[in-house]
């Protein structure tokens, strides 16, 4: 490879990488800056306090406690969503009769705001007037009403679902779009070597379908690890800060409490998190390409 | 040739309207409006537009903000360096406000005449190291209110005292799908709903010293009696599944006996539930009796240029009749002496029933960051109310925590 070629493509992305620096890198020099000084509740600066509020954040059981809700939320609500999302997008890929009008079914729910969405189950889910209940004692699968959202566990699981549930739209969509475009040649050979329909997933669907899982996985870690309605719109992180997830206790701790320094470093260090996880997980996609490529 | 004129006129037909603007000085007050109830705007919005119609020079431009994201939105439009000329805020944010410079002290703009008409009481809370930071803007005191049909069917009398409560929750829950008492669990306020019992019970939010008052012997016995409540199933089930609005919700459906609410409940149930008896009493007292009194302040923000004009809007504001239609249209209790003396506020046996309580009304403490140390107090109550921790435990972890906020 000559330098010239080298610099060529290099060329080519420096407009879009110009314009991410400005779109991403200003907003994090800002953050870094405030992180490292005393911040007014109202956002004036009152000079360098160096990692004081880093030191901060790493005092407060609150930060460690939401940090580790934050990755049970973000494993649970993607993990969730891909193992429902994968059937259903297969289910929809096959020819039947209303498949628009199912597809359009599955996709409706995108359509609306997240905080919508919250604020809808917030009330289903009401002990005493709230339909969830109502709808399962008519049932007659429950007798006495429950709170779902009284208790952190309970409430933290209900949202859990809520979450999965938010994210089935866009995930089938990417996984669609991605069985759409595997050849059917492939099954076809199949058939006739006679693989059942198990064989065909697990040897042909999932391996073909491995970058656009990768893609649905990046793109929903990070969605889910910053999202903020679902949780604040039905608990606000409570009762006793049992549901708060690291954005929610920044968003508190910012337009609350009016600790803006603080706010800045949590919000570095989740940068600093996702990034990472980030970097491993497509390192490690790579590697497994280049390993799979090896072994053709 | 013809495009280039075009741009010759336009370019000088700006410069004319440019100077015209000049000439003609229209200074704009903004004015952020906390959302009390959907008649808080329109109601400024024609206040507005009547000083302007007397006042052609000034411009009011009036923004409505939702309670819930006032603060946010000051903060960020401080921060922005965009912030209002003046502003309703919540009189518990004030210190931060003029500690960190964003209010202006208004003792200047002050006629003796103007701060003649304000009843003191609202005024003090207002006033931070002898400088008036703003002005009460609207007042309300708390009460208990209780649902007669509920306690004449379990045949019990109104409770003066805790233990009266206590046994005429008792009776009331035993009723089918009824529950005595009515307890918040969650999100804003839910402190406060605390600090009722806290208060009457002898105790308060904080110590002469200026500690935390949640370790002491009050206190403890308050948060002890709220839990023995849930326990014995008088409250309603997981009291922290319920925000203040679902307590109140319950009670207009008749689902509860007690509640301890505002009178802005009161049009609400006349128009939701208006087949609903009620009673609005003074709390239930243990040792002395208390009412939460809780005013929102009118401010100036020190950046503004154009504080004069701001003022004058402030004073029209403030007469009788808008006053009148503001408390009276949003269920508040009067800030101004005039109106306190209308015939409705002494006649009007709800009203009169929350205006009892202004005499001996408790104030939230003007204290730094008190929104922290009332989250705190929240999430204290949350763990007791839930079991996590004994009221004891819970209540010595948050006065430790909350000395530790103010540096104490």
């Amino acid at each position: 490879m000559n330098l010239s070629a080298g610099f060529k493509p290099l060329a080519m992305i420096l407009p879009g990488l110009a314009l991410a620096v400005l779109i991403i890198g200003y907003p994090i020099y800002d953050l870094g800056y405030a992180s490292l000084h005393e911040v007014s509740r109202f956002g004036q600066f009152r000079g360098l306090n160096g990692l004081t509020n880093f030191r901060d954040v790493f005092q407060d059981p609150l930060f460690y406690g939401s940090l580790i809700r934050t990755v049970i939320w973000t494993f649970a609500v993607v993990g969730g969503t891909l193992a429902l999302s994968l059937p259903i997008a297969m289910m929809l890929n096959e020819e039947f009769y209303g498949r628009g009008l199912a597809r359009v079914i599955i996709m409706l729910p995108w359509s609306i705001s997240l905080t919508m969405t919250a604020v809808v189950w917030r009330w289903a889910l009401n002990g005493r007037a709230g339909l969830f209940n109502a709808t399962l004692m008519d049932l007659g699968i429950l007798k006495e009403p429950i709170e779902w959202l009284g208790e952190a566990h309970q409430a933290f699981t209900v949202e859990i679902l809520i979450g999965i549930l938010v994210s089935i739209p866009f995930t089938t969509t990417i996984f669609l779009g991605g069985l759409s475009a595997l050849p059917q040649d492939s099954y076809e050979a199949a058939a006739v070597d006679g693989a059942t329909r198990w064989d065909q997933f697990r040897h042909i669907t999932l391996p073909l379908m491995k970058p656009f899982i990768n893609i649905a996985v990046v793109l929903n870690v990070i969605y889910v690890f910053n999202s903020l309605p679902i949780i604040w719109v039905m608990t606000e992180g409570g009762p006793a800060n049992g549901t708060d997830i690291l954005v929610t206790y920044l968003y508190k701790l910012a337009f609350r409490f009016g600790q803006l320094g603080k706010a800045s470093a949590i919000s570095l260090i989740m940068f600093g998190v996702l990034m990472v996880f980030t970097i491993i997980y497509v390192l490690l996609v790579m590697r497994g390409e280049a390993g799979a490529d090896a072994e053709e | 040739m013809f495009h280039r004129k075009v741009a010759r006129l336009a370019a000088s037909a700006l410069a004319i309207g440019l100077l015209a603007g000049s000439a003609f000085a229209e200074t704009t007050v903004n004015f952020t409006v906390a959302e009390y109830s959907s008649k808080t705007g329109p109601f400024y919005k024609q206040v507005a537009a009547d000083f302007e119609k007397a006042n052609p020079d000034i411009k009011i431009n009036i923004e409505v903000v939702p309670w819930d994201s006032l603060l946010q939105r000051l903060t960020t439009d401080i921060a922005g360096g965009t912030p209002p000329d003046m502003s309703i805020i919540g009189t518990r944010w004030l210190l931060d406000f003029a500690s960190q410079g964003v209010a202006e002290p208004v003792d200047k703009y002050l006629t003796p005449e103007f701060k003649g008409t304000f009843i003191d009481t609202f005024m003090k809370p207002g006033i931070i190291n002898g400088k008036t930071m703003g002005l009460p803007v609207a007042a309300s005191a708390r009460a208990m209110v209780i649902n007669t049909d509920l306690y004449n069917k379990a045949g019990v009398k109104p409770p003066k005292t805790w233990e009266d409560l206590y046994n005429a929750s008792e009776k009331i829950s035993k009723l089918p799908d009824t529950f005595g008492f009515g307890l918040q669990g969650k999100e804003i306020e839910t402190d406060a709903y605390y600090y009722y019992a806290l208060w009457t019970f002898g105790g308060d939010i904080l110590r002469p010293d200026g500690k935390s008052g949640l370790d002491s012997p009050e206190a403890l016995a308050a948060a002890t009696f709220y839990k023995k409540m849930i326990d014995k199933g008088l409250t309603q089930p997981s009291p922290t599944n319920y925000s203040r609005e679902d307590v109140f919700n319950l009670f207009k459906q008749g689902k509860v006996g007690t509640i301890f609410t505002f009178p802005m409940l009161i049009p609400q149930i006349k128009a939701e539930a208006p087949n609903l008896h009620y009673a609005v009493l003074p709390f239930p007292i243990q040792k002395t009796e208390a009412t939460y009194g809780v005013t929102d302040t009118l401010m100036l923000f020190s950046s503004s240029k154009v504080k004069a004009a701001a003022w004058k809007f402030i004073e029209f504001t403030y007469q009788d009749k808008y006053r009148k239609q503001f408390d009276l249209g949003e269920g508040f209790l009067p800030v101004t002496k005039n109106i306190a003396a209308l015939d409705y506020f002494k006649n009007d046996k709800d009203i009169a029933g929350f205006a009892a309580g202004l005499p001996y009304a408790k104030f939230a403490p003007v204290i730094a960051n008190w929104e922290e140390i009332a989250d705190t107090t929240v999430r204290a109550l949350q763990q007791i109310y839930l079991g996590q921790v004994s009221p004891e435990d819970g209540l010595k972890a948050a006065a430790k925590k909350i000395n530790g906020i103010r540096g104490l």
